[in-house]
């Protein structure tokens, strides 16, 4: 069952798409666009029908659903649902929405892990929707405040939980920020890597693990929201 | 006061005998994924309602949105500013600033924590609660086994002192020693609050597995967490399906220990509804019509469920399909079955292992042989269907 696609054309037609149930890390340097190349994932999957969950650590949940507004980009709202793991550290009072839910801080892996339960069982149990893509933006900040050990648990329980129901996981990871054991580690919890690199002032972009082979290195450029990816890089 | 110290969940003081003794220690047991910090939080407000002097250890939160937390569910503990005291655990971690009185200055270390927990038990009356909002995060920072001495040396405190230790703690995969210690070892009561889980958790539940002052221990009860509200005990609805003259009314009225039927002429036409209080465990049981041009009637009271019976007439293996449709319909969610084969009694009546294999059922669901107009095998059933539910808890 080859059940999602990134929606990324050239990316996608390279990979022939992905299997529901896998857990991919999107690793890359910072600043290089992986939060606009996420929510373009989730974009994409929401206008096909499917169901997003969120888990944002760095920007306030209200921030994510502003971004696609900003964008121009329509997104079918009750099909999101986002986990705020910041308005509540900043000391702001504030209530839960129907899109957004707030867990107490990124220390609260266990609010963080009920919250994206009742989002699953909303979507699957109540909306039946059957395809779900769940991102964590970003897996960085969580390992500020816990340690890997700690967080490895939580993502074995997690993407467990994405491979019984046939959802597809994305987990950011900021390059440079963590060991080079500390990403082994989390490794072994992966189908594939979404690998992001910068060379001089370009941005290149390919997937590991789906298929026989890597795809090839995509240098891409972003304009607003939308990725777009040039043929494949020759010195690669 | 009452020697015992309620809890203030529903059920679960009836469980417990009253609440728990003094000097004694809890912990709820928390599947990932579930609820279970609400249990300590609604213990705390309870506590504190009821006249006790509680402590507090924040762990993952700051201390200033306890009071917003809490007001989630329409417990306003500022009231009860003179009978509780906050351990901030937290503020340090993230080198945030504090206005409380104790703060771990390291919350990395267990025994920062032990020495401002001594601290504070020399200002607190005999008896007072203790309540760590999450001991999972204390275990994540401060190592396994440290703090595995360090909750046995303050349970120990509490024992002297006659307080009451009561700790969320989220059983993420830790080493299998340290659950093990956990669920049998250094607590006097585990609650285990659990998920019903197929591809997702669509259900909750808690239950008593330790209880070293009872003799008894008990099955489960199912929740759900209100906002206002907090943890309110649940009735599942199990749905009783099949074809015509399968014998459902007959079963679902077999079974409950109050039932109606909306039937014309003998044939349900609407829907049987009946109730079920067995070993503890309660549940609503719906019957539907058997005709298919019911079937939307089924789709939507299915919608709900958490658990069905498919009825057959064990005499009448030409229903068989119509029999699988009606499976489809009401387990497209995935939600657990037991199928029961009536009318056993009957000299025309196939056996289990035929209709096992005409209805080409797995292995692992239970055909269980039932006469429902003599209540024989009905109650095993739903025994099976409620372990099926649990998970076997």
């Amino acid at each position: 069952m080859e059940g999602y696609s990134l929606g990324i054309d050239k990316l996608d037609e390279n990979i022939k798409g992905i299997r529901g149930g896998s857990n991919i890390m999107m690793i890359g340097p910072p600043m290089s666009g992986k939060e606009t190349i996420i929510n373009d994932i989730i974009y994409k999957g929401l206008n096909s029908g499917e169901s997003a969950v969120i888990v944002t650590t760095k920007e306030p949940g209200e921030n994510v659903i502003d971004w696609f507004n900003y964008n121009n980009l329509e997104i079918p709202l009750e099909n999101l649902g986002i986990v705020d793991c910041v308005t509540k550290t900043l000391g702001v009072p504030s209530s839960e929405t129907s899109n957004i839910k707030r867990a107490s801080s990124p220390v609260d892996l266990t609010g963080i892990g009920v919250k994206i339960s009742q989002f699953f069982e909303y979507f699957w149990m109540k909306k039946n929707i059957r395809k779900t893509r769940l991102c964590i933006v970003s897996l960085s900040t969580i390992l500020m405040y816990s340690n890997i050990q700690t967080v490895f648990r939580f993502l074995h329980v997690f993407t467990g939980r994405v491979k019984a129901q046939g959802a597809i996981g994305i987990y950011v990871v900021e390059e440079g920020m963590h060991d080079t054991q500390a990403i082994a580690t989390l490794k072994q919890l992966f189908d594939g890597v979404l690998e992001i690199k910068q060379k001089e002032d370009n941005h290149y972009i390919r997937v590991v693990g789906f298929g026989k082979k890597s795809s090839p290195w995509y240098e891409y450029s972003l304009d607003g929201a939308q990725i777009e990816l040039k043929d494949v890089a020759n010195d690669e | 006061m009452n020697s015992m110290l309620e809890t203030g969940i529903p059920k679960l003081d009836e469980y417990l005998s009253g609440g728990i003794p003094k000097g004694k220690s809890l912990i709820y047991l928390n599947y990932p994924g579930v609820e279970g910090d609400v249990f300590g939080m609604q213990t705390l407000y309870h506590c504190l309602t009821t006249g006790n002097n509680c402590i507090y250890i924040t762990s993952s939160s700051h201390p200033k949105m306890l009071i917003d937390q809490f007001s989630e569910f329409g417990w306003p503990i500022e009231n009860y500013k003179e009978k509780l005291t906050v351990i901030d655990a937290f503020s340090s971690l993230v080198g945030d600033l504090s206005s409380e009185k104790f703060i771990v200055p390291d919350p990395e270390d267990v025994n920062s924590i032990t020495e401002v927990i001594d601290q504070v038990i020399k200002e607190v009356p005999e008896g007072s609660v203790f309540i760590f909002s999450s001991l999972s995060t204390i275990m994540d920072l401060c190592g396994e086994d440290n703090t595995i001495n360090a909750v046995q040396s303050w349970n120990k405190t509490a024992k002297r002192n006659r307080m009451i230790n009561i700790y969320n703690f989220t059983a993420w995969p830790y080493t299998e020693s340290t659950l093990v210690q956990i669920k049998n070892d250094i607590f006097d009561c585990v609650i285990n609050v659990g998920g019903i889980t197929q591809q997702v958790i669509y259900g909750q539940y808690f239950c008593v597995s330790k209880a070293d002052w009872l003799k008894f221990q008990t099955r489960s009860m199912l929740f759900r967490v209100l906002r206002p509200g907090g943890i309110k005990i649940y009735l599942p609805k199990i749905l009783v399906t099949g074809p015509f003259n399968a014998g459902k009314s007959t079963f679902v009225h077999s079974l409950s220990t109050r039932a109606v039927s909306v039937d014309r002429k003998g044939t349900t036409i609407a829907l049987d509804h009946g109730h079920i209080d067995y070993k503890g465990f309660s549940a609503d049981i719906f019957g539907t019509p058997g005709q298919d041009r019911f079937d939307p009637i089924i789709k939507m009271i299915s919608g709900e469920a958490m658990g069905v019976f498919l009825v057959v007439d064990s005499t009448n293996p030409e229903n068989f399909s119509r029999a699988q449709q009606m499976l489809e319909i009401t387990t497209g969610y995935g939600l657990p079955y037991v199928i029961i084969a009536n009318k056993q009694d009957m000299p025309d009546a196939i056996s289990i292992d035929d209709i096992r294999n005409q209805l080409n059922i797995p292995e692992e669901i239970p055909v269980v042989s039932t006469v429902a107009t003599e209540k024989k095998g009905v109650f095993e059933a739903f025994e099976l269907l409620v372990d099926k539910i649990t998970g076997g808890i």
